[in-house]
């Protein structure tokens, strides 16, 4: 498969501010793939690089294999974005803004004119196509900055913190869309600091911290290096914890009146785990296993980086 | 995709245009009421108390500075203006990450900055026909190719400075020192009120080194077909400015001054 992006050892520095400190990925062509990390990671410098709005210190950058440099059109040809901060021509009506986009790319006036009602009713908010973007409300300006990065139809969808600071619904709404999009091909780089997006969207997240990559892998990938908690209800429960010596067990405590024993191994532990409960003559009334959240890994592993590379805040999600 | 994007350009062109036509109470009514500030005082109050300039009537003498003060400050304003402003809003961002050529957006907000400069010199120029009218004062084109190639140039030269201006201000204070500290001082010394042969030296030699004379004299020579400077060598210098100013613009697109962190 054709690579999408393709970065290597990128560098940026802003004084004496590393905002990336050697990042080096690579995002196939139709993935629908995450970029999670704290604030001050350095996603948005990495998305910038990409676009052109941040000139890199050192490194090089790919999009569909044509330099973000030396063949800048091509690569900025194939690329939507929607930024983080809001970035629109305050000057027209959201239509028109839409129409302007795609002329840029090269669609000429009825094509444009086309797409961009198509892309206003994809968001939901055609209604409000004569209206500029300063009088729409924040839910609908979120909605229109995803608009605007679909109508020149890209083939990489860059969102960066698409859903940060809106509503459960609209949340939803921005995912059904996107993932739509991935459905029909559209290469996706998502960047957001909720875990749970990753989760639920996509295919593999790389873990940045620092201006670094820590780790890339599936979500369930990464979810499986951490523990599982098998939570046990009892008839009768103990005042202490019995003990389980076979392999995976980290740790077996109780906490409310129920059995929690935390594992590494997840599922497979529990025939043995209900088979000693047994002969200990406990009687089991419910179990129930929850995984280890992304967010846990996260947390574990931008920890381990910024103790070295100092990022606080990390740090502070711990405490 | 090395051939010209016309599309992209002629967006661009179309977006910088429309901005400001859709505005004419802001764009085209304040040169308008300056103007004929200037006409009833300079022209009328006082130009019926002056000679003849070179053997015109002053309320004569004055239209090509006038027009040539209004053209350049407009365009260059514009420009300056519109790259600035997108700048502080960041909204130059769906330019600037678009796959336009260095060149295209360029030559666009270029163009349409020019354009404008062109709209307001006809502006001023009509206001000057209407008060030579009313003062009974003949008026004809005399050199229309001069004419027209130096309001040209000189729209696009200041169109192309205005770009400059955009992408190194800081702030809009910036703007405002550029038009009213640089260029009207030098249009006001530059030859739109009198002639150089009534200033003493060595005020008039040093008057040479400011490159408004040219212009205003240029325009001046195709309307009035007097000019204190040759209009030749004037043209020529001007175009190469022009050019020149130009392919710096580009440059730092290119460079992404101003534009790219
Ligand atoms: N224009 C800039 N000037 C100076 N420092 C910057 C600039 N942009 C970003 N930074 C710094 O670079 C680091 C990475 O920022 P950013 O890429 O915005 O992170 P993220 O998007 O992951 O939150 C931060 O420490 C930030 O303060
Ligand atoms: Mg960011």
């Amino acid at each position: 498969m054709a690579e999408a992006i393709r970065v290597r050892d990128l560098r940026k520095n802003y004084g004496d501010v590393q905002a990336l400190d050697g990042l080096s990925l690579t995002v196939e062509e139709g993935e629908f793939f995450g970029l999670l990390g704290p604030n001050g990671a350095g996603k948005t410098t990495f998305i910038n690089v990409l676009v052109g709005l941040v000139r890199e210190t050192g490194g090089e950058a790919e999009v569909f294999g044509f330099d973000v440099e030396t063949d800048y059109r091509e690569a900025r040809d194939r690329i939507g974005l929607a930024p983080q901060e809001f970035n629109v021509d305050r000057f027209f009506p959201i239509r028109e803004v839409l129409c302007h986009k795609a002329g840029y790319h090269g669609i000429d006036h009825e094509e444009a004119q086309r797409r961009a009602d198509e892309a206003l009713k994809t968001v939901g908010i055609y209604e409000k196509r004569d209206t500029r973007f300063d009088w729409l409300s924040g839910g609908m300006k979120r909605r229109f900055m995803l608009a605007r990065a679909l109508v020149s139809d890209p083939e990489l969808l860059i969102l960066d913190e698409p859903t940060a600071g809106v509503d459960v619904q609209l949340r939803h709404d921005l995912w059904d869309i996107i993932n739509r999009m991935n459905d029909e091909g559209t290469t996706i780089l998502l960047t957001t600091h909720y875990i749970e997006e990753a989760e639920r969207l996509c295919d593999r997240v790389a873990i940045v911290d620092s201006g670094r990559k820590v780790e890339v892998a599936s979500p369930d990938e990464l979810m499986s290096r951490g523990t599982d908690t098998v939570d046990v209800g009892l008839a009768d429960p103990p005042t202490v914890a019995p003990t389980f010596d076979y392999d995976g067990v980290v740790e077996s405590r109780m906490a409310e009146g129920r059995l929690e024993v935390v594992t590494s191994r997840g599922g497979a532990l529990v025939p043995d785990l209900l088979r000693d409960l047994e002969a200990m003559g406990h009687e089991v009334t419910d179990l129930d296993i929850r995984r280890a959240s992304l967010e846990e890994v996260f947390v574990d592993m931008t920890r381990t980086d910024s103790s070295v590379g100092g990022s606080s805040e990390a740090e502070e999600v711990v405490q | 995709m090395n051939r010209f994007d016309l599309v992209g350009f002629r967006t661009l062109l179309r977006r910088e245009i429309l901005r400001y036509v859709r505005r004419p109470r802001n764009t085209f009514l304040p040169p308008m009421i300056t103007n004929v500030l200037y006409f009833a005082v300079f022209g009328v109050v006082l130009g019926g108390r002056i000679d003849e300039i070179a053997g015109f009537r002053y309320i004569l003498f004055i239209l090509p500075g006038l027009i040539v003060l209004g053209s350049i400050s407009n365009a260059f304003e514009n420009a300056s203006f519109s790259i600035f402003h997108g700048r502080w809003n960041e909204y130059i961002h769906e330019v600037i990450t678009s796959p336009l050529s260095h060149t295209s957006m360029v030559l666009a907000y270029i163009f349409a900055a020019a354009l404008r400069g062109l709209l307001v010199g006809a502006i001023i120029a009509g206001v000057g026909v209407v008060f030579l009218w009313l003062t009974g004062t003949p008026l004809g084109v005399a050199q229309p190719f001069y004419f027209a190639a130096f309001m040209l140039v000189i729209a696009l030269l200041f169109a192309s400075f205005g770009v400059v201006g955009g992408l190194w201000a800081r702030d809009f204070d910036y703007l405002t020192v550029l038009n009213q500290f640089i260029i009207r001082p030098l249009v006001f010394f530059g030859g739109v009120f009198y002639s150089l042969d009534v200033i003493p030296e060595p005020f008039k030699t040093l008057s040479y080194l400011n490159p408004m004379i040219y212009m205003v004299n240029g325009v001046r020579y195709g309307m009035l077909s007097y000019a204190d400077v040759d209009p030749d060598l004037a043209l020529v210098v001007l175009t190469g400015l022009t050019l020149v100013v130009i392919a710096v613009d580009v440059y730092l697109f290119k460079e992404g001054y101003g534009l790219v962190d």
